[in-house]
């Protein structure tokens, strides 16, 4: 277990003043099984009505919208976490899986996805489906490198694979393509990791009534490094920021901060 | 004879259903062309107790297709009982994970369906698609019954049928029964879309709103209708003309700019109605329609009152190799397309496309469902002063309210093409009225 302190910073900045804003932001973690959030704070600028909700995946959403003319918007979730609670999660009712073992345009397989299928997952059935694929992901982030800049956040697993390179995104996808193919369910999680940089993507697979979190980036299982935002059958149900606006801003820029430091004691 | 009577007067109509504009608007090779939606004048009849099975099948199955949205965004109690395999669902594109456990008001998805049926020689219906997303076509009927009456009062006043310009009322009692306070509107996405006449057509007989996107917004969870004075009035059923993907870009398509931001989480909070419901989809998709006469037995344990085309799914061993077998004799259907598109004749293709076809089947066995090909019965329509035999459907209307109501006509279309077999209007079809005799 884990005392983490997290700040999640996001700045949208457009070059000439937009208007007439909606927005709906998934950023905040949600305690589960695996983790207690505590303390949690959001601050969203400008904003002039603002509500909550949460999706059919149950992840937590702010919205809203502001009519004020703007060229920066602004977010910050601060709050603590305790993490590591319990190795996996107890599955929601059972109905709720099929979603999570079918192909999406992220994770359609073509021939890439396919031979590296029969390659390393085809022979392998013996073992529980978290054996199979905890050595996945060994293969996988042997495999595969992780590049910045040469993918995008419209890339696809087979794409990726191609590739042979890319981020965390890419990771979570190809390793959810793979599972899917070997029958076992598999589901995107956007979240944070200890240390200060971007937010960051890994995989659940579910196993016997339980979800494990694997991060292929990192080969890591997870345990109490990782604060969970999001899951979602791939990044598009997890997108972090949607927006529409009126207004002729040229470009949008989006910067996204996180940190995330352990506490040095337990307040809670 | 009274068919004299109105065919004499049919040119006359015509010229005053393209002054209303009763047109179809078609994107063809991306250029929008505006057609006439021709209307000829001879009325399909259908006596009154056969249209009084009719009615019972009709509400019979659009009551087990609206349990089977409800069972679908819910506990999925049909999957787990293995009636309909969960493939089937999961890779439907008319299935939306967005709608998962998030219930209408009243539990009611499916307000206005169009349930497409064919008559066979022998007189048996069955029942070829079911429309369960934004189904069109009332207005047609509606508005050609009313030119007729003018032009022909005595036709009128000596067969005895059922007035169906009661349609407005039965929508009305549909939207009011789901309106959670405020007002009604109906939602187009503008003039440029194929219904567009519909859409305003329907607002003037309802007396609701007629609204764009840009004049409805959301404010704190609620629905509000922007009037010409900036003044904000709550809304609490919307009639969407709109497709899902469109509905609203926080959820939905991004790109969409005729739908409305956050009234799907407004939706989610029970704040407004939508008819449809979003997610219905997966009801009226192709392969889902082979399993409807399962769900009546299933949700409602009774006997399936209409009956399906013959259908067989590839899917299943048996089935395909019985659609191999008798490839010749049968229609393929993609499930993925609409509006008569992707649909072929077995016994239309050529050697090469057969093999490619049947190669494509193997691959994708899911994708295609195969029906016999039903022996139409035809109906006669007038062209250039000739009575003509043409194939012709039947789109029934059943509205759901605090009960399901089937309204007593129905959009009758044919097909122009002495050869086809397909009436879509998208294809450049007409239409005709339907009549449903007194009892």
């Amino acid at each position: 277990m884990k005392n983490l302190r997290f700040r999640y910073e996001m700045q949208l900045q457009f070059d000439a003043p937009v208007k007439d804003h909606h927005f709906t932001l998934k950023c905040m973690p949600k305690s589960n099984e695996r983790q207690t959030i505590r303390n949690m704070t959001e601050l969203v600028h400008p904003s002039h009505s603002i509500s909550r909700a949460e999706d059919s995946f149950g992840n937590l959403c702010i919205y809203g919208y502001t009519d004020e003319p703007h060229t920066l918007f602004e977010v910050v979730v601060e709050g603590e976490a305790v993490t590591g609670r319990a190795a996996w999660e107890t599955a929601e009712d059972d109905c709720h899986l099929g979603r999570y073992r079918y192909a999406t345009v992220y994770t359609k397989p073509g021939d890439k996805l396919k031979e590296y299928y029969q390659q390393h997952l085809a022979g392998s059935g013996t073992g529980t489906d978290l054996e199979r694929s905890i050595a996945l992901m060994h293969d996988l982030y042997r495999d595969f490198s992780y590049v910045q800049g040469v993918t995008t956040v419209n890339t696809t697993a087979e794409e990726a694979l191609a590739g042979g390179r890319g981020v965390c995104q890419d990771y979570a996808h190809i390793m959810i393509a793979l599972c899917r193919m070997a029958g076992i369910p598999a589901r995107y999680v956007v979240g944070m990791l200890i240390g200060e940089g971007q937010s960051h993507a890994w995989v659940e697979i579910y196993d016997d009534g339980r979800w494990y979190g694997l991060d292929p980036t990192n080969d890591l299982i997870v345990d109490d490094q990782h604060i969970r935002i999001s899951v979602g059958r791939d990044c598009y149900d997890c997108r972090i920021n949607q927006g529409s606006f009126r207004g002729i801003p040229v470009c949008q820029t989006q910067t996204i901060r996180v940190f995330v430091e352990e506490m040095e004691e337990i307040k809670w | 004879m009274y068919e004299q009577d109105l065919y004499e007067h049919a040119d006359v109509i015509n010229e005053l259903l393209a002054r209303y504009g009763v047109k179809f608007g078609i994107y063809k090779n991306n250029v929008f062309k505006e057609q006439l939606f021709p209307f000829d004048a001879i009325p399909r009849i259908i006596p009154g107790d056969e249209f009084a099975e009719l009615e019972k099948g009709l509400k019979q199955r659009v009551t087990a297709l609206n349990l089977f949205l409800k069972d679908i965004y819910g506990k999925k109690q049909i999957v787990r009982d293995k009636v309909v395999p969960e493939e089937f669902v999961y890779a439907s594109s008319g299935y939306l994970t967005e709608c998962e456990g998030v219930t209408p008001v009243k539990d009611i998805y499916s307000h206005i369906s169009g349930i497409d049926l064919v008559q066979a020689k022998n007189g048996e219906w069955y029942v070829l698609e079911d429309n369960l997303r934004v189904p069109s076509g009332a207005s047609y009927p509606m508005i050609a019954r009313k030119l007729c009456r003018r032009s022909s009062p005595d036709t009128f006043r000596n067969v005895r049928l059922e007035d169906n310009r009661n349609y407005a009322e039965l929508l009305r009692r549909t939207m009011d029964h789901v309106n959670v306070g405020g007002h009604t509107v109906i939602l187009t996405p503008g003039r440029y879309n194929a219904a567009y006449f519909e859409h305003s057509y329907l607002a003037e007989c309802t007396g609701a709103h007629l609204v764009n996107g840009s004049e409805l917004i959301v404010e704190n969870d609620k629905l509000y209708y922007l009037d010409s004075n900036g003044n904000k009035e709550r809304v609490g059923a919307v009639y969407r003309r709109i497709s899902d993907e469109y509905l609203d870009p926080m959820t939905f398509n991004p790109e969409s700019v005729i739908g409305i931001s956050h009234i799907f989480d407004v939706y989610r909070k029970g704040n407004v109605a939508l008819l449809n419901a979003p997610g219905n989809g997966i009801a009226d998709d192709k392969g889902i329609y082979y399993f409807v006469p399962k769900m009546v037995e299933y949700y409602l344990n009774e006997e399936p009152i209409l009956h399906n085309a013959p259908t067989y799914l590839p899917f299943y061993e048996n089935d395909m190799k019985y659609v191999l077998e008798h490839f010749d004799q049968l229609v393929l259907k993609d499930v993925a397309e609409a509006g008569g598109y992707g649909v072929v004749f077995g016994s239309s293709m050529t050697k090469e496309q057969k093999e490619s076809f049947i190669a494509l089947l193997k691959a994708e066995p899911r994708r295609f469902i195969a029906q016999e090909v039903i022996d139409f019965k035809d109906l006669d329509i007038m062209d250039e002063g000739k009575r003509v035999p043409r194939k012709a459907d039947l789109r029934a209307f059943v509205l759901m309210a605090d009960e399901p109501l089937v309204w007593k006509s129905g959009l009758t279309r044919f097909s122009r093409n002495p050869e086809s077999f397909i009436v879509n209007s998208s294809q450049g079809g007409g239409f005709k009225d339907t009549w449903v005799l007194s009892r």
